[in-house]
């Protein structure tokens, strides 16, 4: 039954989103649509919830459907302040494929996740990286494409523009993930910060990016220094993404789980 | 674009003094620490660090008061410091991303400069309180006289400030410790990392320890070693009944899956005794189609376990199962005579009286049949402070991405 009607739930929200990009014509008809895949997600949890009797947020499955309703309400968010339209694709891409995922391993829904990952805290935690990572490596592009423009005399200040924006909001996912998952290591270990390896590297981030606001409120008319800051700053982003796990200072992590069977 | 090289320490100062000031702070708090260690030990507690609280808030408002008409004012809450101070910090903390952070014995230039334990180093203190300086005045100057147009800047830099503040002067009071508790027997006493007991306001009494598991897994370990053979992933598969799966060179089908169960003869047998272990009989074929047949049981603390020897390199065992929930059924008593019942569980801590439970690990050699359950107690006085910090930054956030950097785009056509 759980099954079937994931399947029902899942088969709306992807058709109605393959078909808010098909037919781009219209906002209104691509934000209905867009809504009502969203709706079919949260109306199938709700119905999850109460059939389980307790919060669906146990098994791998579950937080994965959570993902997928919050990736695209945010991407709705998203689209609806700022019109990035590739960004409302991307997260219902990135919302497709988690659904994908778990139609690909219906075993997930009964594998319950470790002790310290069953928590209201891992989704959102999650996510907002997720939206973050999009934001700053879009950031990124622009800067490379605005250096390759540098380099051949046709740099326009609209790129600069664009990739102070882009920096601005993954720089504000950022700071929620950041915190985020300060308040659930308080909930989960009882303390908020430990300078675990990853922490350190989550944190060494967002410095960097910090630095690069900072410089670029200062000094709009340099563009040169600061492109490259934005560069390296995706650098470490990449470090403390996939790179942490290699360093010597990685043998102590709480991040670094044996995954789960 | 036309550069004008300024002397240095001449006004205005910029990038330059900026980051020579950090990293001279850095340079101090190295030589400091290389002639007298800052012990990590020692930190300050109530009403010490009240008191130091209150002298830097009134040191830091009177300095305000003889600098605010000067250009040193200017500097110290202009972007240029706060980039120098950022990013020295950084760059601390890269040396602390890339060291490990561990108590180490030998005497030698990392353990001279305390590289191995940075966070309760002299540098790290001194940039840390340049920060805050800094920051202090960066918000002094956005916030009087007070334009609403400011209210997101002053929500994530106080916010910031407040976070830090608050959570380097709590550190002292943070008092986290842990309780062993055992079945039916009641404790009040908790220790904390270096051995030292302490008496609490509040008794507590397991009941029952409940532990849930996964199944065991399937792995192929060398014979000699002893070690996990992993040529293909996946290396370890879930037992489950009536599987048949593919390790490595071989299929493997379980026959029978025995939860708890124990050896009797030839054969293992259902059993619900204490220490009763999983079991299954397993057929194992290779390629050369022979077909191996046996009982493979990961053991309990008082059961043997037993592998499958597949050739004289290879083993197929069974490794211990992994904890899937665990929880502890507990009476807390306090000493106004009140008790409550209360199951704490990881991720699910209680409040009682000042102090939270959090439910952290058991004895994992015994597995499900622990009767010890360890909690962690700890007393946070400050937390409140820090979270109305960290609620801030997240207003601040918001702000951000509600209002990108159109601000500036605007000031720039
Ligand atoms: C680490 C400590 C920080 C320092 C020392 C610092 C310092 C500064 C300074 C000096 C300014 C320029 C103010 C002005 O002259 O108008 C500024 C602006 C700004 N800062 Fe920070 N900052 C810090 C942290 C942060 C954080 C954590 C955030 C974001 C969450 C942030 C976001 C901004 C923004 C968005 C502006 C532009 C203000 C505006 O648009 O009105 N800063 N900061």
């Amino acid at each position: 039954m759980i099954w079937n009607y994931f399947l029902i739930a899942a088969g709306v929200s992807s058709a109605s989103w393959i078909l808010s990009a098909l037919i781009p014509k219209k906002d209104i008809i691509r934000n209905l649509l867009v809504l009502t895949g969203i709706l079919s997600m949260a109306v199938y949890i709700a119905f999850l919830w109460s059939s389980l009797e307790r919060p669906p947020l146990r098994t791998l499955g579950e937080t994965r459907l959570w993902y997928s309703l919050f990736i695209s309400i945010i991407g709705l968010i998203t689209y609806f302040r700022w019109r990035y339209l590739w960004m409302l694709y991307y997260c219902l891409f990135m919302s497709l494929l988690f659904l994908f995922i778990n139609y690909l391993h219906p075993e997930n829904f009964s594998k319950t996740l470790m002790p310290a990952l069953q928590s209201p805290w891992f989704v959102p935690h999650v996510v907002v990286y997720i939206i973050s990572y999009a934001f700053l490596a879009a950031s990124t592009l622009v800067a490379i494409y605005g250096l390759y423009q540098v380099r051949r005399e046709k740099f326009e200040a609209k790129y600069m523009q664009i990739a102070d924006n882009l920096v601005y909001l993954g720089f504000a996912f950022l700071t929620f993930g950041l915190l985020f998952g300060a308040l659930w290591a308080k909930e989960a270990w009882g303390h908020y910060w430990t300078w675990d390896p990853k922490e350190t590297w989550a944190f060494i981030t967002w410095m960097g990016y910090l630095v690069y606001i900072h410089r670029r409120y200062q000094k709009p008319g340099k563009y040169v220094s600061a492109l490259w800051l934005l560069a390296l700053a995706f650098v470490i982003l990449l470090v403390c993404w996939f790179g942490v796990n290699y360093l010597p200072s990685a043998q102590f992590s709480v991040h670094t789980y044996s995954m789960q069977p | 674009m036309s550069k004008t090289t300024k002397p240095l320490w001449q006004n205005p100062w910029g990038y330059a003094e900026s980051f020579l000031i950090a990293f001279g702070l850095l340079l101090i708090g190295f030589l400091l620490e290389f002639t007298i260690q800052s012990n990590s030990g020692t930190s300050i507690r109530y009403p010490m660090n009240l008191i130091l609280g209150g002298v830097f808030l009134t040191l830091l408002l009177v300095f305000y008061r003889l600098i605010k008409k000067s250009k040193l004012y200017l500097f110290l809450s202009g972007i240029p410091a706060s980039i120098g101070a950022i990013s020295v910090l950084t760059l601390l903390v890269i040396i602390m991303g890339v060291t490990p952070q561990v108590p180490m014995q030998d005497k030698n230039l990392i353990t001279k400069l305390s590289l191995n334990q940075l966070t309760t180093s002299w540098s790290f203190l001194f940039i840390n309180f340049y920060l805050l300086v800094i920051l202090a005045f960066v918000i002094i100057r956005k916030s009087f006289p007070f334009k609403w147009k400011n209210w997101g800047f002053v929500c994530s830099h106080l916010g910031l400030w407040i976070t830090i503040f608050a959570a380097g002067l709590g550190s002292g009071d943070l008092m986290r410790l842990k309780m062993d508790l055992h079945e039916n027997k009641t404790e009040w006493k908790a220790y904390d990392d270096n051995g030292n007991y302490y008496e609490l306001p509040l008794a507590i009494k397991l009941n029952d320890f409940i532990i849930d598991e996964f199944n065991p897994k399937l792995a192929v370990v060398e014979n000699e070693t002893g070690k996990l053979y992993e040529p293909t992933k996946p290396s370890m598969i879930m037992v489950e009944k009536d599987l048949t799966a593919q390790l490595h060179d071989w299929s493997v089908t379980v026959d029978e899956f025995l939860p708890l169960s124990g050896r009797a003869g030839e054969k293992y047998h259902p059993l619900h005794d204490f220490g009763a272990a999983p079991a299954a009989k397993v057929s194992v074929s290779t390629n050369s189609a022979e077909i191996l047949t046996g009982w493979i049981s990961c053991g309990s603390f008082n059961r043997p376990h037993e592998s499958l020897k597949l050739n004289d390199n290879y083993s197929l065992l069974m490794t211990v199962p992994e904890p899937k929930k665990f929880s502890s059924e507990v009476t807390i008593y306090t000493p106004d005579g009140k008790k409550e019942d209360q199951i704490l569980e990881v991720n699910k801590p209680q409040s009682v009286n000042g102090w939270k439970i959090y439910q952290l690990s058991y004895d994992e050699k015994m597995g499900k049949y622990s009767s010890l359950s360890i909690v962690e107690v700890v007393k946070d006085p400050w937390q409140i402070y820090v979270y109305i910090g960290i609620f801030m930054m997240m207003i601040g956030a918001i702000y951000m991405f509600w209002r990108g950097n159109k601000v500036r785009i605007n000031s720039e056509q």
